[in-house]
């Protein structure tokens, strides 16, 4: 199954999400100095840096996870950081997707439920929730996998599944936290070349961050985050 | 390694201080309540303790009154009734200087003095004397002292007589000495005595055993909490080097700290609750301030026992993983539990349904099997399918979710069902005593007659001879002065006044049987109506159910084949006066045949029980609805205690999803559902087995009709569910802290 058409609200081109003078301190320690971002719809952006350089904060104040101190985040042309917890809840609920390095899945839930949740937190009825997921499977090279629980699966299929989730109620952007940290290089190229794949076919926006340059290497574009501040912006030819 | 398991406990880091105080938490709440319950228990066997010098009789050795006894004591004791409540009587006479005396008092009363206890003494000021005081001959000397008191509400008295009069008077005995504990008095029911003792000694011991399960259930739950955490890190310590023997050392040691600090806490917690548990009225008669009290064996049991219990219960836990230098997996999972877990259950309902069709079993042997067998396999039915019946509850509730929450919870409880019952197995053993308990008690208290408009409960009789074959008639027959019928159809509120005389046939007197004119039976309906064409009728037993368990209202008794002439001379056995129903009504009938018929016993009502059951069904009523009450909240512990250990297994992915933006609501529904439904759903079961049972033995043993507990049965387990569902929700906050944003980060 190929989806090509672009997510729901968004219009094609121009900005989508945009960063401006992000101030954020965790006690005495800052995270960002002052960082500015913008990343373009349907672009696949990778967020490097070295460890503790504010990467991570940078994606968590672009997803509204947390609320800066000083600047502002825009996502299609609104002001992110000044929404209640609850208006930002929801827009990351319906609006965007995640995949983080690791330990996502519920471990109760079997993977296709596990990929059907953003359905049905959605309120889509079970069953339908269940065909969308399905069909992720096969794309992912999952099959057969569906009723498999987390515990059964090794860690690049547990990765697999968790981008589906993230991607299966086609979100206009997908954070991914990185996304290949726990996994060696084969599964981590795999997980990155459905990522991007899959991304790209249904005009999602994603933004990963990661410290690896292999996997910066699948991105349109690449910047680097050091001390707090969004120092240099590089163009990747993909 | 014992210092290490020390230093690992609460020098690591915060989060294991964290887990140790949650755990000691824990473990803190469960010893309370063990404590509570020790101390309530301890309480009612006090409070019983003090009842029993009302079960002396002849049979009471002399040295059980701790004193000089050369001198015999009359004793004659009785159960009196002042509207619901019980008046304990005890009529005695010294014989000499040195007879015994009962406990409150300082000396035996003299004829035509008594000592009545505080509260009777309040009463006896505050109604008509026609009402009450005019039953009790002479005057008041003082009052009875709290030691010879169950409870401070308790309405006894002790009346002096002339030891020549009492010693003629029927049931009187001479003992020797007073009963003092309950334990000693097996052998005295059949007397004169309360007869409450065995009984009482049987309930207090099971009320104990269905507190205490749940308690230790919770304890065992909170002593594991953490587990799946620990684990990892003696996964860690196994990588570095550490043995098997090693890890279980310092599992040990980590668990014992926390039950050894849960323990201390757990004294003061108990310290508190001790504050409130003086106002929960147990048996229905509030306990002295000095009855909750624990002894020297409980507190050892408890200092030394719970920390050894949590010792074995860590280790258990251990045993159920397998924890390997590359990390910790579970030993492969039993398979799920299977219907045939409820073969026992359906065995034990169809043991009891077999003979509530074929009727009550013949021999004691038979009837040992339908009790205790049908009994017995039900509840250890309700152990075992348990397990099985949550996995078919959550396969139910997987199988209909639309919602995330209904999903995640139904599979984890699938996951496990056996984990998932075990926290909450002790409210089984609670709720099907208590509603098998509540079940037939409440239908043997309602089985009160109505007829014609004349309700039994309205009707009081005084019986001279019991109409019991054991009654010698030369003493106990008496015959109505004349004008005493006529006086008593004149006190205010009696509507008609019913003489049963002996029957002259000494074959049908020795069975029990009295003559009653059909023209006075047919005024008082409750007692049963004549056959057609009779003028006089034979009367049996009709106090209460006769001995064809038929109520006497529905009972046509035959004719005796006498006129009503003949018999208006003969001696009487019982006088029955039905009264408009009026409290003050009853009050004075009762006082004006006691004043009429003095030492014949107290007059009663024409009910199925008499007040002394009354009192015993009232003391259980009040002690089930305590252990409903007591057992719900205890599971919601363990439940809640559960949540936490669940939360602590799932703060990542939680925590991940409420960064993606999952509601905390969505989460709080997970962990409500995951507790409530194993609740809800064994508490519906236990209680509706428990019923099924009272109305199966009912039918098969007294072939009573069954009736549905009345609504404060229900208030009490509405009200212990809506407390264990509030507890559930008092764990919502630890929800919220433990799956916040920064567990994402640091784990």
């Amino acid at each position: 199954m190929t989806i090509v058409s672009a997510p729901s609200g968004v219009e094609a081109g121009g900005v989508i999400l945009e960063a401006q003078g992000l101030v954020l301190s965790f006690g005495e320690t800052p995270a960002l100095r002052g960082a500015n971002l913008s990343v373009e719809r349907g672009e696949v952006l990778a967020v490097m840096g070295p460890s503790g350089s504010g990467k991570s904060t940078l994606l968590y104040c672009l997803a509204g996870i947390l609320t800066p101190d000083a600047g502002v985040v825009r996502f299609d042309g609104r002001r992110l950081d000044d929404r209640s917890e609850k208006e930002r809840s929801k827009l990351r609920r319906d609006r965007f997707g995640f995949v983080f390095q690791f330990g996502q899945l519920v471990p109760e839930l079997t993977a296709e439920e596990n990929v059907a949740l953003p359905l049905l937190l959605g309120g889509l009825q079970r069953a339908q929730a269940l065909a969308s997921a399905r069909d992720w499977f096969e794309r992912l090279g999952l099959e057969g996998m569906e009723r498999h629980r987390t515990g059964e699966m090794s860690g690049g299929q547990a990765q697999r599944v968790a981008l589906a989730r993230g991607l299966v109620a086609q979100p206009d952007v997908l954070f991914a936290d990185e996304p290949t940290g726990s996994l060696d290089s084969l599964n981590g190229e795999v997980v990155m070349d459905l990522l991007t794949r899959a991304a790209r076919d249904q005009g999602t926006t994603v933004i990963i961050v990661t410290h690896e340059a292999r996997v910066a290497a699948y991105a349109d574009r690449e910047v680097i985050v050091r001390d707090g501040l969004v120092s240099s912006t590089a163009s990747a030819t993909r | 390694m014992i210092r290490l398991g020390l230093r690992l406990s609460v020098c690591s880091g915060r989060e294991a201080l964290v887990r140790v105080a949650v755990t000691a938490a824990a473990v803190a709440l469960g010893v309370g309540l063990l404590l509570c319950a020790l101390a309530g228990v301890n309480g009612l066997h006090a409070q019983a303790d003090r009842v029993a010098w009302l079960d002396t009789s002849a049979q009471t050795a002399a040295s059980t009154s701790g004193g000089s006894t050369a001198d015999p004591l009359w004793w004659l004791y009785s159960v009196d009734q002042y509207g619901s409540q019980a008046i304990d009587r005890v009529d005695v006479a010294a014989v000499g200087p040195n007879a015994p005396v009962p406990p409150g008092v300082h000396t035996v009363p003299g004829a035509g003095e008594y000592y009545a206890s505080p509260a009777l003494t309040r009463l006896l000021e505050s109604v008509p004397a026609s009402e009450l005081a005019d039953r009790f001959p002479g005057r008041q000397v003082g009052t009875i002292g709290a030691a010879a008191l169950p409870s401070p509400d308790s309405l006894v008295i002790v009346i002096g007589h002339d030891a020549h009069q009492l010693s003629r008077v029927p049931g009187a005995v001479e003992v020797r000495g007073i009963q003092q504990t309950l334990a000693n008095c097996f052998s005295c029911q059949s007397n004169s005595g309360s007869g409450s003792g065995p009984i009482l000694q049987w309930i207090l011991a099971g009320a104990a055993v269905i507190l205490f399960v749940p308690m230790l259930i919770l304890i065992a739950t909170a002593s594991r909490l953490s587990a799946a955490r620990r684990e990892e890190r003696f996964a860690a310590m196994r990588l570095v080097g550490a043995t098997p023997h090693q890890v279980s050392v310092i599992a040990a040691v980590e668990s014992s700290l926390a039950a050894v600090a849960g323990v201390a806490v757990g004294f003061a917690i108990y310290l508190v609750l001790r504050l409130l548990l003086a106002h929960v009225q147990f048996t229905g008669a509030p306990l002295a301030p000095d009855d909750l009290s624990l002894t020297g064996t409980d507190v050892l049991l408890v200092v030394i026992g719970i920390p050894i219990a949590a010792v074995a219960s860590a280790r258990v836990g251990l045993r159920r993983v397998r924890i390997s230098p590359l990390g910790v997996t579970r030993r492969v999972a039993s398979p799920p539990p299977g219907a045939m877990r409820t073969v026992p259950l359906v065995a034990g309902v169809a043991l009891l349904a077999y003979f509530a069709v074929t009727g009550k079993p013949q021999g004691n042997g038979s009837q040992l099997v339908e009790l205790v067998g049908g009994l017995l396999l039900i509840l250890v039915g309700l152990m075992l399918a348990g397990p099985w019946l949550t996995k078919m509850g959550s396969r139910l509730m997987t199988a209909r979710a639309n919602r995330p929450a209904t999903l995640i919870a139904g599979r984890r409880l699938l996951d496990n069902p056996r984990a998932a019952f075990r926290s909450i197995s002790g409210l089984v053993l609670a709720l099907f005593v208590t509603s098998a308990a509540i079940g037939a008690l409440g239908s043997i208290v309602a089985s009160t007659a109505q007829v014609g408009g004349s309700r039994s409960a309205d009707t009081v009789a005084a019986q001279f001879c019991g109409l019991t074959t054991s009654c010698d008639t030369s003493n106990s027959v008496r015959s109505v002065p004349a004008g005493l019928q006529a006086e008593l159809e004149g006190v205010p509120g009696v509507r008609t006044v019913a003489l049963i005389h002996v029957d002259p046939s000494p074959a049908d007197r020795m069975n029990g049987v009295g003559v009653v004119s059909c023209h006075a039976l047919a005024k008082i309906p409750v007692i049963g109506t004549c056959a057609p064409g009779a003028d006089v009728a034979a009367i049996g037993f009709f106090l209460g159910q006769n001995e064809a368990a038929k109520s006497p209202a529905l009972t046509v008794w035959p004719s005796a084949g006498l006129s009503a002439a003949s018999i208006a001379g003969l001696p009487v056995e019982a006088v029955v006066l039905a009264t408009d129903g009026s409290p003050s009504a009853l009050e004075r009938a009762r006082t004006s045949l006691v004043q009429a018929f003095p030492f014949q016993g107290p007059p009663v009502v024409v009910d199925a029980i008499g007040p002394s059951q009354l009192r015993l069904l009232a003391m259980i009523r009040n002690l089930t609805q305590v252990v409903v009450v007591a057992s719900l909240i205890v599971a919601a512990c363990s439940l809640a205690v559960n949540i936490a250990a669940g939360l602590s297994e799932r703060r990542r992915p939680f925590s991940l999803l409420r960064l993606t933006g999952v509601p905390t609501a969505v989460l709080r529904r997970v962990v409500a559902l995951e507790s409530a439904l194993p609740l809800l759903l064994v508490a519906s079961v236990s209680i509706v087995v428990g019923l099924l049972a009272a109305a199966l033995l009912l039918r098969s043993q007294l072939d009573f009709a069954f009736r549905v507990p009345g609504i404060a049965y229900w208030a009490t387990v509405v009200f212990g569910l809506a407390a264990s569902l509030a507890i559930i929700a008092s764990t919502f906050p630890l929800l919220s802290r433990m799956t916040g944003p920064e567990v994402a980060r640091t784990d």
